[in-house]
């Protein structure tokens, strides 16, 4: 082992949503005063807006500080954070094989959730020190006994030493800092070998152009270098090497078992690819790291403007939005309901949803989503294998030989009390269960699901058939023969391109019937008698009417002062300005996504 | 160039007490009126007026509030010289005073009638006890039936009823029993309109229970219709029903948007000035103690605006819609000053939706267009 290394300790914290990861990275940065109290604005490393407002990380962020340990040694600790939520489980992934350990963060009164375990699996898969530690030991209700039992029951790792700490009071948090430098062990690699640098992540930012985040496996990195990409082989000549302290701090070399950042003057995002490693052009490695992948969506909606005037900015946002944001597909599509808009590509819901409210608040756009959904494959009559982004993009039925819709593996952990809601609740969305385990109180479900089904509201669906216990993590499978049919809607008798969705045939009665009568609660009553329709095919399965509203005029008008009247008037403008109007019918925005609602009633 | 009509508004700002659904701008008398006081800001107001309006005669005068009854007969004859003296008027013109059933009395309004008014507006609301005290009303259903009796012999044979449907609880029964009440007691004109909740009003802040739902209110206003078409009174706008040839002048002329002169606290007025070729909307102060003051001051308008082309053709067409035979098309040209091409777009586009009448002399709803005159009016109304 090099030298140098022997006080490096790279690491980063695996933990459930509010466990306080973000807490404790504030008290990390505080305890080796990588900041200023002024600069310490609260959970500096999460910092967009909806991260910090929904609690989650969404891109991971480095910060490298410099601890002095109880014994008198310095050391370079270089803390790598990860996302949170199982739409980025590649990105976890990734950010776990930069570090030679993890601290599993868990919440002493809580306990263990899916997600922890999933990661704690990933890094210990890595052959990463996990170091557990019992967080809000604060709290009244904090069971640091029960929870220890349950980390080395459920994830099967030695928490006896488990580390006490309370992040938001700062208890134990030395000792923690401490028992990491000791128990984490410091990076392997070869200064001297050809340069091999992993890219953790990478980001857009206006002036410095895309940003990458490294950990150096072997050799060096220096100012003015030429480096290759070993996925694209693209080569770039290095601006500038640094490290976040969590400031920006350029440096003149990164080597081998260091963390920082590299920019070479690249605006796409797309080049400088999560997972894909980093080589000398004139003197390359032999091979690239293991374990790049390319970035799939897996989850489509149809993103449309209210106002058609609105298309070329919605543009320009996804176009800002895609700079930083690897993962988000587009691309034009026309519907006939609602015009012009763009087909996007998602890693999952939550990410969907990010997106969603980003473009509406960031960049101020009124949107119609449409209903997610998932690439289908399909097999035509003449042997042609095709995916389908959008139910609008499904062949005739007599074209289709077969389609076969992508499975998911889930893991689900759930105390004992609810095990049977969630077997029924995976029955109801076509899950085949794959394995069942008690551990201790908690019991670990494995079920096979059609990633079609996970999409809609499974989550939501789980969360409060556990009354919130259960948690849940999933990895795509793979592609399987499904029975599936499209439902379409008709509204006065013309079918509506984006209320189509993709079924099972045995769900498609009842799930037709639910769809034509939610539709007639959202759409408001109008000039004119609405008929709304649930189809497959010629085949109508559901019928229903919105009744023509009997008159819409003011009573009285106020002689002299029109103000009020016209004050009334815009405000029905402005409500219809809200919705599409699709032939004469206005529809609102949230008919749309209705889809997703349809389960319970 | 046809002179556009000028009408005269006065505002009376007091009531016995405010109604929960009122939301004009009237104020609860606390202690004695003072009616002097505000007579002669009125006859102050209208002098501060007059630069605007030099040369032109007046077409119709309407006392409105408030409860202009309030005011004693002398207050009356008094500001009724003064605009004698300040304008000149139509001979036989319209000069209609709003009274409150409360506040009749015989003597009173004789002497209302002679010192020239002659039409009064009666807000009856309701003849049903019940329907009267949820809408707050100080009257009772005797009151109510009295005060037809007491304007009949009091020498008016032109008066006209107010009455409000959809009421908290009512019934299409109840509903079209107090029409046929209103139409015993032979008003000349009825008003009957539906309640609405409006901000700024007791009952926005706390709505009645049981309001009629939009299929009953529907229905009895289909049923009022007919009911009031047999007794001999024509719908000619939205909520105003006449017998022949006793249509309310004043409402005609806002409808057909002539102009008006508004004196009076928080009074809306509407002048086209010809020298300039632009019309100004003005409103005066609302508090009556503010207005008086200002009044004393020379200076009683609050605010005034110029209108802009989008603010004239749509406040031409959400005002001359609400005719049941709408307008003659010439009739926009003459009032706002503008060609009939700069609202073509939108004309086109409720003529497409079915809800104009295709007639090509007049602009006027279709059936589907009465029904939803919203619908029709919000298309006028430009986006910015």
């Amino acid at each position: 082992m090099a030298e140098a290394n022997k006080y490096i300790r790279n690491f980063s914290v695996i933990a459930h949503i509010d466990h306080g990861k973000s807490t404790l990275s504030d008290r990390f940065i505080q305890e080796c005063e990588g900041l200023s109290e002024r600069e310490m604005e609260a959970q500096v490393l999460d910092s967009m807006d909806i991260e910090r407002e929904r609690g989650i990380t969404i891109k991971a962020q480095s910060v490298s500080l410099d601890y002095t340990a109880s014994n008198g040694q310095t050391y370079h600790l270089n803390f790598i954070d990860t996302p949170g939520h199982v739409d980025f489980s590649y990105e976890v992934s990734r950010s776990l094989t930069a570090c030679e350990g993890a601290l599993l963060v868990v919440d002493a009164s809580q306990g263990v959730e899916a997600q922890s375990v999933a990661n704690c699996y990933t890094a210990i898969d890595l052959d990463l020190e996990v170091v557990p530690v019992l967080n809000k030991i604060d709290l009244p209700a904090a069971d640091p006994y029960r929870v220890c039992e349950e980390i080395e029951e459920i994830i099967g790792i030695d928490a006896t030493d488990a580390i006490h700490v309370s992040a938001k009071t700062g208890v134990g948090v030395r000792d923690l800092l401490d028992q990491l430098v000791e128990r984490i062990p410091a990076p392997q690699g070869d200064p001297d070998a050809p340069l091999k640098a992993l890219i953790i992540d990478s980001w857009f930012d206006n002036y410095l152009g895309v940003v990458a985040l490294i950990r150096i496996i072997d050799g060096t990195i220096k100012k003015k270098q030429k480096i290759k990409f070993m996925s694209s082989a693209d080569t770039a000549l290095v601006d500038r090497v640094g490290i976040f302290t969590p400031k920006l701090r350029d440096l003149d070399t990164l080597t081998a078992g260091e963390v920082g950042f590299v920019i070479t003057g690249i605006k796409e995002i797309d080049a400088i690819k999560v997972g894909d490693t980093i080589t000398d052009a004139l003197n390359p490695a032999q091979s690239a790291l293991d374990g790049f992948k390319e970035v799939q969506p897996r989850v489509f909606a149809g993103v449309f403007p209210v106002s058609s005037d609105d298309y070329e900015n919605l543009r320009d946002a996804l176009n800002k939005l895609s700079l930083n944001d690897a993962s988000l597909h587009y691309e034009p599509e026309n519907s006939q309901a609602l015009g012009f808009g763009f087909r996007c590509g998602f890693l999952g819901m939550l990410h969907l949803e990010i997106v969603q409210e980003r473009l509406e608040r960031e960049y101020d756009l009124d949107l119609i989503t449409t209903a997610p959904t998932v690439i289908y494959e399909i097999e035509k009559t003449d042997g042609e294998v095709i995916n389908i982004y959008s139910p609008a993009e499904l062949p005739p039925v007599n074209h289709i030989a077969e389609i076969r819709e992508p499975i998911i593996r889930g893991s689900i952990l759930v105390p004992q009390e609810y095990v049977g809601n969630v077997i029924t609740l995976c029955i109801e969305k076509r899950g085949v269960q794959k394995q069942l385990q008690y551990m201790g109180k908690q019991v670990s479900i494995v079920y096979d699901l059609p990633l079609s089904e996970v999409v809609l509201d499974f989550f939501d669906r789980l969360k409060s058939v556990s009354r919130g216990y259960a948690s849940f993590d999933y990895e795509l499978d793979r592609f399987e023969v499904a029975d599936l049919v499209r439902v379409d809607i008709l509204i006065n008798g013309d079918k509506v391109d984006a209320l189509a969705v993709i079924i099972h045939r045995n769900n498609s009665q009842s799930r037709g019937r639910v769809l034509a009568s939610k539709m007639k609660e959202i759409i408001p009553r109008q000039m004119f008698d609405v008929a709304i329709q649930a189809a497959i095919g010629g085949n109508v399965i559901a019928r229903t009417n919105v009744k023509a509203l009997r008159k819409n005029v003011t009573a009285k008008c106020y002689g002299g002062d029109v103000s009020r009247k016209r004050k009334l008037l815009e405000k029905q403008k402005a409500g219809k300005k809200r919705m599409k109007q699709v032939g004469n019918v206005e529809i609102p925005q949230e008919a749309f996504l209705a889809v997703l609602r349809t389960d319970n009633k | 160039m046809t002179p556009i009509p000028l009408s005269l508004y006065i505002h009376f700002p007091w009531c016995i007490q405010k109604c929960p659904y009122c939301d004009f701008n009237s104020h609860a008398v606390k202690g004695e009126l003072p009616e002097k006081r505000y007579i002669d800001a009125l006859i102050r107001d209208l002098e501060t007026e007059l630069p605007f309006i030099w040369g032109r005669r007046l077409e119709s005068v309407f006392m409105g509030g408030g409860t202009p009854s309030l005011i004693s007969a002398a207050g009356m004859q008094r500001l009724m010289s003064a605009l004698r003296r300040l304008l000149p008027m139509r001979p036989e013109m319209e000069i209609t005073l709003e009274a409150n059933p409360s506040t009749f009395e015989q003597e009173r309004f004789k002497q209302y009638r002679d010192c020239g008014i002659n039409r009064l507006s009666i807000g009856i609301q309701s003849f049903n006890q019940d329907h009267l005290r949820r809408l707050g009303r100080v009257h009772n259903d005797q009151e109510a039936l009295e005060a037809a009796n007491i304007a009949k012999q009091a020498g008016f044979d032109n008066f006209n009823l107010d009455l409000m449907f959809a009421l908290p609880q009512q019934t299409q029964a109840q509903a079209m029993q107090d029409l046929q009440t209103a139409i015993e007691c032979q008003p000349s004109h009825i008003s009957w309109y539906q309640l609405t909740i409006e901000p700024n009003t007791f009952f926005h802040h706390s709505p009645p229970a049981h309001l009629p739902n939009d299929d009953l209110i529907a229905d009895i206003q289909d049923q009022g219709v007919k009911i009031l078409q047999q007794a001999g009174f024509k719908q000619y706008e939205v909520s105003a029903y006449s017998q022949a040839g006793k249509q309310c002048a004043h409402n005609r002329n806002y409808w057909e948007f002539g102009d008006y002169v508004a004196i009076g606290a928080g009074a809306h007025g509407k002048v086209s000035q010809l020298q300039t070729n632009t019309i100004e909307r003005y409103f005066k102060y609302k508090q009556p103690q503010r207005y008086m003051e200002a009044c004393e001051q020379g200076e009683p308008r609050s605010q005034t605006t110029q209108l802009s082309k989008q603010d004239l053709s749509f406040e031409f067409m959400l005002n001359a819609l609400r005719l049941k035979q709408g307008v003659e098309r010439t009739l926009f040209e003459q009032r706002t000053g503008l060609s009939l091409d700069a609202i073509a777009q939108p004309l086109q586009a409720v003529i497409d939706k079915g809800l104009l009448s295709k007639d090509a002399q007049r602009l006027s709803t279709s059936d589907l267009g009465w029904r939803f005159l919203n619908e029709v009016t919000t298309v006028f109304l430009s986006d910015d």
